[in-house]
């Protein structure tokens, strides 16, 4: 075999290129974190075209501040603490309630869940997409402070020491939490059988 | 161990947030509990199902989106009549 595959920029080194002008590096940093994010962002505030306008705002945010960037910190733990200050900010701002289920039902721009997977039969797919449905409102209608936890750890897949970072609370009150909020899902899907 | 202590571990416990020796009394309990047993797989089983929960996508337009206001206001910022 000859030749090697291009070697992958780190976070550090991207941050590095954007600072000394090359602005199209950020364009890759964007596309390393933009789905996490959006998810992240969409799941706090159930309604996609303010979920994308607050990601856009999440990644101008940072492009403004990255001077500010301490780098003993992962880039992804600086990307999401502005995120979860920003979205919260807007929560806020919304007065969302926020154990509230009632906004997933009322945004037409709400994406529809995809059955699960093409090999089940119908039945069993459409069975699977009430069970997601059912997940995800169990998840909203958590307390806002296990919601987020919830939605770092199971849809942008962060470690517990990244959340504790981004959330500014000690390790074992993530945990605790979290366990907390997946007892509390498991009661909520109970009762809705 | 009683139950109602297995219970409340059992969130640490899907974790492996024990040490071995405390993994392996509560997992001993879970071997021969059958109530503990059933809610050890219905956690197992939330777990996993939160980890394939779908997601949404994102539109192919959004990077060149942010990188279009980002030079966008950097124009602004280089222009003194703005």
């Amino acid at each position: 075999m000859s030749g090697t595959a291009p070697r992958v920029q780190t976070d550090i080194e991207l941050v590095q290129d954007v600072l000394d002008g090359h602005e199209e590096s950020f364009a890759v940093l964007v596309e390393r974190y933009q789905k996490g994010l959006v998810n992240y962002i969409y799941h706090m505030v159930r309604q996609y075209d303010e979920a994308l306008e607050l990601s856009q705002e999440v990644f101008l945010k940072v492009y403004t501040g990255l001077r500010r960037y301490d780098r003993h910190y992962k880039f992804s733990t600086w990307l999401y603490k502005i995120a979860s200050n920003h979205t919260i900010d807007y929560l806020r701002r919304q007065h969302i309630s926020t154990t509230s289920i009632d906004a997933a039902g009322d945004d037409p721009d709400q994406p529809d869940i995809p059955l699960p997977s093409p090999e089940q039969g119908p039945h069993d797919a459409l069975q699977m997409k009430a069970l997601f449905q059912d997940t995800l409102d169990a998840i909203q209608s958590l307390p806002e402070s296990y919601r987020e936890l919830i939605i770092l750890r199971h849809f942008s897949f962060r470690s517990y020491e990244e959340m504790a970072k981004i959330t500014g609370l000690p390790i074992g009150t993530v945990k605790n939490r979290i366990f907390r909020a997946r007892r509390l899902l498991m009661e909520t899907l109970e009762e809705s059988r | 161990m009683l139950c109602v202590k297995v219970l409340e571990l059992l969130p640490r416990f899907i974790e492996n947030d024990f040490s071995e020796a405390e993994m392996e009394e509560i997992r001993r309990h879970i071997e021969t509990c059958e109530r503990c047993e059933a809610e050890y797989r219905a956690m197992l089983s939330l777990v996993d199902r939160l980890d394939q929960l779908p997601v949404v996508g994102v539109p192919s337009s959004f990077k060149s989106a942010i990188m279009h206001r980002l030079s966008k206001d950097m124009q602004g910022e280089e222009d003194p009549s703005s």
